[in-house]
C-alpha cells in the first residue's frame, strides 16, 4: 500500500462520507429523532445502571465506576464501529438490485465501498462527548500512563476485531444474501458486553472470550484501565484481533469469487 | 368472526413463510435474556442476598418471566401498520367490510400465540441448563390477578403502538424514528424489561406508576411474584384500566382524523 | 480491442423445492443442475467498432457482457479486453472500462448527480481539466443541465438514465459495455439514449458494445451485429445483411371499431392473429408504409401500430437458416 493509495481510498473515503452526510440534511428530522432516541437510550441506561449500583454497591466486584466505565467502552467500540461501517446494513439491497455488479466494475476495491462507504452522521456526533466522558471517569479511575495506553490499544484492536466482523458479515451476504439477521445477532452479542463479562458463567463466557470475542473487544480494554489485565492476556489480545481480520478478509476475497463465478 | 379467524390463520402462516425470521427473533430473545439473566444472576450471587426486595428466585423468576411475557405482550405484527399507511396500501383495508382495528388486534393476538409457544419452549429449556431457583404461584386470587393485568397490558401496547403508527397521516418520515423511540425505550427500559423499576428512588418509581409503561410488564411480573398485595393490585388494575380508556379515546380520534388526511391526500 | 475464443460459462444452479419437507430434502440432498450460458462462443471487435448483440432473453448476452468487464469469471476460454485478463479487475483496466446497466444504478439516490460525478472523478483520479470539458460535452449532448442540481429519486427513469450515461463517461473510457440502456424507457427517451451512443462513438471512437432483446435499438444503430442464442452465436455481420436475409417482414396490428371481412385483409398482409379488437397482420418490409395507409384508408381502424418482427421470430429464421 503505497501512500498515494493511501490517500487515493481516504479521499474517496472523505467524498462518500460526505455524500452520507449530505443526505442526512436530506431528512433532518427523521434524523433529529433518532439521534434523541440514541440518547434517551443511553441515558437511561446510565441511569439505571447508576440506581442498580447504588442499591447493589457492586457488579461482579466491580464498583460502581468501574460498571459504568465498562459500558462507556463499550458504547465507545459500538459507536465507532456503527459510525464507518453502516454501509453494511445497506449491502442486502445492493447485492439483490444488482446494483453490486457495478460497484465491481470500478477501479476502487469493492470490499471498501460496501464496508465504508456511507458513515452514519449521527453516530459521528455521539463519539466526542462519549470520548470525553471516557477520559474524565478513565482519568478518575487510574490515571496512570502506561494503562491508560494499553487501554487505547485494547480499544484499537477492538476495533480491528469489529472490521474483521463486519467484513465477514459482508462475505456471507454474498454467499447467503442473508445479511441483516447476522448482523442484529452480531449487535445482540456485542450487547452482552454491555456489563463486564466476568457476570457470565461459562460456556457463554468461553464464547465471548474465544469464539465472539466480545470479550477482547470491550471488557479487556475497560480491565486493562483498571489495571486487572496481564500481559500475556493483551498480547493474545492483539493476536486475535490480527487473526480475526486476516480470516474475515480472506472470506471476502472467497465470497467474491464465488459472486464472481455464479452471478447471474 | 368467522371472518378475523381466516384472518388469525393466514397470519400464522405468513409467519411460517418467514421462517427465518422468525427463527432469528427467537434467537434473538434468547440472547437478550441470557444477558439480564446474568446480569442478575451475579448481583445476587450470595445465596441469600436481597436486594429490592427480591431474594435469588424471585429475581430468576422475573427473568425468564421477562421472556415469557415479552412474547406475550410485546410480540406484534402492528409495526406493519406505518409502512402500509406510507406506501398507502391502507387504501385495500379500507375498501374490505373489515375493522382496521380489530384485523391487526387477531393478527397479533395469532403472533402472540406462535411466540408464547416458542417462549414456553425456550423457557422450559433455559430452565434445564441454568437451573434457576425458581417461585411458583400457588394463590389463585393471585393468579387471576396476574391474568387480568396480563390482558390489559397487551390491550395497552396494542393501543400504544397502534397511536404510534399513525404518524405517517402527517410525517412519513418520522415513522421509524418515532416507532423506534417508543418501542425500544418502552421495551427496554420503562416496562421493567432489562432493569427492576425497583431499583429506582421512590419518587420515580411512584412517578412511573401513573404513567402506562409499568403495567405492560413489571405490574403483571408483581403481582405473579407476589410482590404487591390486596389494595396495591387493585389500584394498579385501576389505573392501567384508565390508561387503556385513555388511550382507546386517543386512538380513535387520531385515526378519524388520520383518515381525513389520508384521504385528502389521495395517496 | 476486444478477443473473445471459445467462451464456455457454466452455472451451477441447486434446485429448491417448496414446502417444509421440501426445503429439508434440498438441504439434505442439494440437486445440483448446469446451466450452460454460453457454449464455446467467438468473436473479435476492433477499436472504435460500436456492435450491437442481440438475442432473446436468457441467450447469454448478459453474461457475456459481465465477463468482458470483469464481474464473471468464465468457465474456461480466453477473453482479452485492451491487453487486459478482465477477471482480474485491475484498476488500470477499470479505468479503461465502463459498464452501463439498464435500471440498474450507480448514481446516489437522495442527492443530485452532480455528488455522484464529483465521487467518480476522484475515484477515477480524473485530471480537473479532463473532467470539466468531459462534463461539458455530456451535460450538453444529452441536455441536462437544468438537471444537475435535482436529487435523483425526483427524476424519471428517462432522465435518470442520461445521468447515468454521464456518471459512466466522465472518465473517458476506451471501451464502453451497455446492457438493454433502452429498456424501460418511453420511446422518446429510448431516441434519445441510442442517438447519443452514435454520436459519442464517432466523437470519442470509443468501442461500444451494446446488448438489447429490441430490434430498434439496433435497426439505426450498430452497423454490425453478434445474434446470440441459447449461449451460442447464429449471425456475426453486417445488420443490413441481417434484416434484409431474416427480417423481411414487418408487423402491423390494428385495432378495429366494426366488424369487417376478413377475407379483404388478406390483400393487404398474412393475417397472424385475429383477437378482437386486435387483427395482426405481417407485410413484406418495403410496402409497409403503403398496407398501412390502405388499412387507414378502407378498414373501421381505430388505432395502427407497425412494429419489427419479435427478434425471436427474426433469430428462430436466423437458427433455421430460412431466408
Amino acid at each position: 500500500m503505497t501512500t498515494r493509495r493511501i490517500l487515493y481510498y481516504l479521499k474517496i473515503w472523505w467524498l462518500m462520507s460526505k455524500n452520507s452526510f449530505l443526505m442526512f440534511l436530506v431528512q433532518k428530522e427523521a434524523f433529529a429523532i433518532f439521534l434523541f432516541g440514541k440518547i434517551l437510550r443511553f441515558g437511561f441506561f446510565i441511569s439505571f445502571l447508576y440506581f442498580l449500583l447504588s442499591g447493589s454497591k457492586t457488579l461482579a466486584g466491580y464498583n460502581t465506576e468501574q460498571t459504568i466505565f465498562f459500558f462507556l467502552t463499550f458504547n465507545l467500540v459500538d459507536t465507532i464501529s456503527q459510525f464507518l461501517y453502516r454501509e453494511v446494513y445497506r449491502f442486502r439491497p445492493l447485492i439483490v438490485s444488482g446494483n453490486f455488479d457495478l460497484v465491481l466494475t470500478k477501479p476502487v476495491n469493492a470490499l471498501f465501498r460496501s464496508l465504508a462507504g456511507g458513515a452514519d452522521v449521527i453516530d459521528l456526533l455521539m463519539i466526542p462527548p462519549l470520548i470525553a466522558a471516557i477520559c474524565f471517569l478513565g482519568i478518575k479511575i487510574s490515571p496512570n500512563f502506561l494503562l491508560i495506553v494499553s487501554f487505547v490499544a485494547l480499544v484499537l484492536n477492538g476495533l480491528l476485531i469489529a472490521t474483521a466482523f463486519h467484513i465477514a458479515v459482508l462475505s456471507l451476504g454474498i454467499i447467503t444474501l442473508e445479511v441483516d439477521h447476522t448482523v442484529m445477532i452480531y449487535r445482540d452479542l456485542l450487547n452482552l458486553g454491555r456489563f463486564p463479562i466476568d457476570i457470565y458463567r461459562e460456556p457463554l463466557r468461553g464464547i465471548l472470550t474465544y469464539l465472539v470475542p466480545i470479550a477482547i473487544m470491550i471488557t479487556l480494554p475497560a480491565k486493562a484501565l483498571i489495571g486487572l489485565a496481564s500481559l500475556k492476556g493483551i498480547l493474545v489480545a492483539f493476536l486475535i484481533g490480527s487473526i480475526s481480520f486476516f480470516v474475515s478478509v480472506r472470506l471476502w476475497n472467497f465470497a467474491l469469487k464465488k459472486y464472481t463465478s455464479a452471478s447471474s | 368472526m368467522k371472518r378475523y379467524f381466516t384472518i388469525f390463520k393466514i397470519s400464522l402462516q405468513q409467519e411460517f413463510v418467514y421462517r427465518l425470521n422468525f427463527i432469528m427473533w427467537r434467537v434473538r430473545n434468547v440472547i437478550q435474556i441470557f444477558l439480564i439473566f446474568f446480569l442478575w444472576d451475579s448481583i445476587f450471587s450470595a445465596p441469600n442476598r436481597v436486594l429490592f426486595g427480591y431474594d435469588r428466585a424471585k429475581i430468576l423468576t422475573y427473568v425468564l418471566g421477562i421472556l415469557v411475557i415479552k412474547a406475550i405482550v410485546f410480540s406484534s405484527r402492528t409495526v406493519d401498520v406505518s409502512g402500509e399507511i406510507s406506501s398507502g396500501a391502507l387504501t385495500n383495508y379500507l375498501l374490505k367490510p373489515v375493522n382496521y382495528f380489530y384485523y391487526w388486534l387477531t393478527r397479533d393476538l395469532s403472533s402472540k400465540l406462535l411466540n408464547l409457544g416458542f417462549a414456553v419452549i425456550e423457557f422450559g429449556i433455559l430452565f434445564i441448563i441454568l437451573k434457576p431457583s425458581f417461585f411458583l404461584q400457588t394463590d389463585f386470587l393471585v393468579l387471576l390477578a396476574f391474568f387480568i393485568s396480563l390482558a390489559i397490558a397487551i390491550f395497552l401496547f396494542f393501543l400504544i403502538l397502534f397511536i404510534t403508527s399513525f404518524i405517517p397521516f402527517w410525517a412519513p418520515e418520522l415513522a421509524w424514528g418515532a416507532q423506534f423511540i417508543v418501542i425500544v425505550i418502552i421495551s427496554e427500559f420503562l416496562s421493567g424489561a432489562l432493569f427492576l423499576l425497583d431499583i429506582l428512588p421512590k419518587a420515580f418509581h411512584e412517578a412511573l406508576y401513573l404513567t402506562p409503561f409499568p403495567y405492560l410488564l413489571f405490574f403483571p411480573l408483581e403481582i405473579y411474584l407476589g410482590k404487591i398485595a390486596g389494595l396495591r393490585i387493585v389500584r394498579g388494575i385501576i389505573i392501567s384500566l384508565l390508561w387503556s380508556l385513555v388511550l382507546w379515546i386517543l386512538m380513535k380520534s387520531i385515526w378519524f382524523r388520520g383518515l381525513k388526511v389520508y384521504r385528502a391526500e389521495g395517496r | 480491442m476486444i478477443v473473445v475464443e471459445r467462451l464456455v460459462k457454466n452455472f451451477e444452479v441447486t434446485e429448491k423445492k417448496s414446502g417444509l419437507v421440501g426445503v429439508i430434502h434440498s438441504f439434505v440432498f442439494p440437486k445440483k443442475k448446469i446451466v450452460k450460458a454460453l457454449k464455446g462462443i467467438s468473436f473479435t471487435i476492433s477499436q472504435g467498432e460500436l456492435v450491437g448483440f442481440i438475442g432473446p432473453n436468457g441467450a447469454g448476452k448478459t453474461t457475456t457482457l459481465k465477463i468482458l468487464s470483469g464481474i464473471l469469471f468464465p468457465t474456461s476460454g480466453f477473453v482479452q479486453v485492451t491487453e487486459y485478463t478482465p477477471w482480474n479487475r485491475k484498476p488500470d483496466f477499470l479505468k479503461k472500462i465502463s459498464l452501463v446497466m439498464g435500471q440498474k444504478n450507480q448514481l446516489w439516490w437522495d442527492l443530485p448527480a452532480s455528488e455522484t460525478f464529483e465521487l467518480n472523478r476522484a475515484i477515477y483520479e480524473i485530471p480537473k481539466k479532463v473532467y470539466k470539458e468531459s462534463l461539458e460535452e455530456l451535460v450538453t449532448l444529452l441536455d441536462v443541465r437544468k438537471l444537475l442540481t435535482i436529487p435523483v429519486r425526483r427524476l424519471s427513469l428517462g432522465q435518470r438514465m442520461r445521468l447515468e450515461l454521464i456518471a459512466s463517461l466522465l472518465h473517458q473510457p476506451e471501451i464502453v459495455f451497455m446492457d438493454e440502456p433502452t429498456i424501460g424507457l418511453d420511446l422518446v427517451a429510448q431516441q434519445v439514449i441510442r442517438d447519443f451512443v452514435v454520436d459519442y462513438n464517432r466523437r470519442h471512437k470509443a468501442t461500444i458494445l451494446l446488448t438489447s432483446h429490441n430490434m430498434d435499438d439496433l435497426v439505426n444503430l450498430t452497423k454490425r451485429v453478434i445474434v446470440i442464442n441459447e449461449g451460442g452465436i447464429i449471425f456475426d455481420g453486417n445488420l443490413q445483411e441481417l434484416v434484409k436475409s431474416f427480417a423481411k417482414e414487418k408487423i402491423i396490428r390494428v385495432y378495429i371499431s366494426k366488424k369487417i371481412d376478413y377475407k379483404n385483409l388478406q390483400k393487404v398482409g398474412e393475417v397472424k392473429e385475429i383477437k378482437i379488437p386486435q387483427i395482426t397482420l405481417s407485410v413484406p418490409r418495403e410496402g409497409a408504409a403503403l398496407a398501412a395507409s390502405e388499412l387507414l384508408q378502407n378498414f373501421p381502424v381505430e388505432d395502427l401500430t407497425i412494429e419489427e418482427e419479435p427478434i425471436e421470430t427474426i433469430i428462430r429464421k436466423v437458427f433455421k437458416g430460412v431466408r
